[in-house]
């Protein structure tokens, strides 16, 4: 993966010494080994801390909203997953087109952190990576380490059959093969919860909501909430309570009112991106909540998933008069 | 104690007290009510901390009718309760707490809770990457704060009494302690320190860093470190010394209703907003300010002690890496 690397910090060198863009968002080595940190290259003299490894999980389209209203050029990195974010941003018209340069690096999947930490010494220093499509070597200076993709790579990458950039201005580094078994079932998870009886479902979901902090790092981080004002945190005094869904409060029922509400607003945006759920302290499984909507728009409406084209118009946006409706 | 008496000292705690101990679910411990002492987690820092217990997420401080005249019911008292198994930073970070809610308004709701509760710590036995309690005074043996510490150590517990409610409770459970064998217990204590001071891997260091945060309200780093911030809270609820809250009317439209208080977030966009519209720290770079400076420097300006306590959860937990291990070297770094 050194060859990215190195044409990664090439690229980002040219953007930002032509000054086309205001900052580059890229990677950093996180402090520890198994990390990688979001990180703003805003001159030349910065994008040797640019980097590329199996640990580049954190999607950083997201970042673009914090500059939608500036008139500032950015470049980002993205995946093949969260290129996806790009077109939805489009999409919702969050961001134009001209004023991000994408810089899509073909990835061979994300290791799981906690697979690699369990054999790797978390303060070992990361030296190089080498993708060997059925493996990757980890060489630090603690040794090298074999990890094979398919014993230790993030479930979403698992299910991946497409890495290519649904949008990109520049492809960097050598094209790698997917990760995912061709024919893989997306939404094996999904089809698991679906089978438990109605009771048995309801208590996995109070299980975890109950659980729930309402700390917002799954709102925050997600690619398809780009509200300027979000619905669930509008501060009104006590007495105008009525007229917002939720209080502060937590409770089994709020927290379900704000999963629901929030599985709802993300129906035809969510692109799977899985930050949702990496980013849960709790670990709620918020993947399979937002696929299970997924899952439905896409057999009851034959929409796919979103994200992949910027022309397309998004699911909540659109009415057919022959869309199923025997549930009204 | 013998190790394998815990189980029947724990389920025989609970048959008189209030039992809150740290317990699992799908991978998260917090630390919750337990009737069954084989559910408690013992070798893991917990995911959330066990401030919970004195300052929960979420307090009833009173309900209210209108219906005929004002009638209010306060929600009042706290049970007896004994919480076991806080770890030496977790302790910290109480007497962190402390004084927050003993200022010019002594707060009722926590100090019911925290006068009732007698306060069980535990020893570490292992260091996680993300640990550095070391750096703010703690040690993974130190039991300041506790009421009883206990220490594992091969076959036995040591039991150490550390103060009046310590006793009250070791006189009420006697028949599962001994005093054979101390003396090597505590040589084992102290061995069992020695080794787990050599295992940090972060090396943080203060010097000079409370001086320097000083003086840098103003200075352009905030806005570099948060560049990258989500803004969502988890650095704040999973810290054993973060204490926002606010307090939330509930009116149910049948003219009854409760008032609430809950915590709140400096790195939420609505934190102190002003009924004006004025947003005393409009962007990231001043909410993520105010979080570190408050850990690093107000905390201590305000009460001389740390608002750190070196736990790192939110080392571990921090979406994008904000590892304030890293932004305490940053500080001392930039210019």
């Amino acid at each position: 993966m050194r060859d990215t690397v190195t044409q990664l910090r090439k690229e980002a060198a040219r953007l930002l010494k032509e000054g086309s863009v205001k900052y580059v968002i890229g990677y950093a080595q996180g402090t520890d080994v198994a990390r990688a940190a979001p990180f703003f290259a805003t001159v030349p003299g910065q994008v040797n801390t640019l980097t590329w490894t199996p640990f580049c999980v954190p999607n950083l389209v997201k970042y673009l909203l914090d500059f939608r209203y500036e008139d500032a050029r950015l470049a980002v990195v993205v995946k093949g997953c969260d290129s996806r974010a790009v077109n939805r941003l489009i999409q919702d018209h969050q961001f134009p087109r001209e004023r991000v340069v994408v810089l899509a690096v073909s990835c061979g999947g994300m290791l799981d952190r906690d697979k690699v930490l369990a054999v790797v010494e978390p303060g070992a220093a990361l030296l190089e990576v080498e993708d060997r499509g059925a493996d990757y070597v980890l060489k630090t200076d603690r040794g090298e380490f074999v990890f094979e993709k398919r014993e230790a790579l993030l479930a979403k990458c698992l299910e991946c059959v497409d890495n290519a950039p649904v949008v990109a201005d520049l492809v960097v580094g050598r094209q790698v093969s997917p990760p995912g078994r061709p024919g893989v079932d997306r939404f094996a998870a999904v089809r698991a919860l679906e089978r438990l009886d109605a009771a048995a479902r309801s208590a996995f979901w109070d299980r975890h909501f109950s659980r729930c902090l309402r700390c917002f790092a799954c709102r925050n981080v997600c690619p398809a909430c780009n509200c300027k004002e979000c619905s669930l945190e509008q501060a009104v005094p006590g007495w105008q309570q009525g007229v917002c869904w939720l209080s502060k409060r937590t409770s089994l029922g709020l927290n379900h009112m704000f999963h629901l509400i929030r599985m709802y607003h993300v129906t035809g945006r969510c692109i799977d991106c899985g930050e949702c759920a990496r980013v849960c302290p709790v670990n709620i499984p918020l993947r399979e909540l937002y696929r299970k909507v997924a899952k439905d728009a896409n057999e009851l409406l034959g929409m796919s998933l979103p994200g992949l084209d910027p022309e397309e118009k998004p699911l909540l946006t659109t009415y057919q008069a022959t869309d199923p409706d025997e549930f009204m | 104690m013998e190790r394998d008496r815990l189980a029947a000292f724990l389920d025989q705690i609970a048959t008189r007290y209030h039992l809150v101990a740290p317990v699992a679910e799908d991978g998260v411990v917090d630390y919750r009510r337990v009737d069954d002492a084989r559910k408690v987690v013992l070798d893991e820092l917990s995911t959330v901390p066990p401030k919970t217990h004195f300052f929960p997420q979420t307090e009833e401080l009173y309900s209210y009718s209108t219906v005929t005249g004002l009638e209010i019911k306060e929600i009042v008292g706290a049970p007896a309760a004994v919480l076991f198994g806080v770890r030496p930073c977790d302790l910290k970070g109480f007497l962190a707490l402390d004084p927050v809610f003993a200022g010019r308004f002594r707060d009722p709701y926590y100090w019911s809770k925290r006068e009732r509760t007698i306060i069980i710590g535990l020893s570490c036995t292992t260091v996680q990457s993300t640990c550095f309690c070391q750096a703010f005074g703690g040690s993974p043996v130190d039991g300041e704060g506790a009421d009883v510490l206990f220490t594992p150590l091969e076959a036995v517990y040591l039991v150490e009494i550390l103060t009046s409610k310590g006793e009250q409770l070791a006189a009420e459970f006697s028949t599962f302690l001994g005093t054979e064998g101390v003396e090597e217990a505590l040589r084992g204590k102290e061995a069992l320190a020695r080794e787990l001071d050599g295992r940090f891997i972060r090396q943080v260091d203060l010097e000079g860093v409370k001086e320097k945060a000083d003086r840098m309200f103003d200075h352009p780093y905030w806005r570099r470190l948060a560049r990258r911030c989500l803004g969502c809270g988890i650095c704040t609820f999973l810290c054993p010394t973060c204490h926002c809250f606010d307090v939330v009317d509930e009116n149910r439209g049948d003219r009854t209703g409760l008032r609430v208080r809950c915590w709140d977030s400096c790195m939420f966009t609505d934190f102190t907003l002003h009924t004006s519209g004025h947003n005393p720290r409009p962007s990231k770079t001043e909410r993520l300010r105010n979080r570190i400076l408050h850990k690093l420097k107000y905390h201590l300006d305000r009460y001389g002690l740390h608002g750190c306590v070196g736990c790192g959860r939110c080392v571990a937990k921090c979406p994008v890496n904000i590892d304030i291990t890293k932004v305490i070297a940053e500080i001392r770094e930039v210019d």
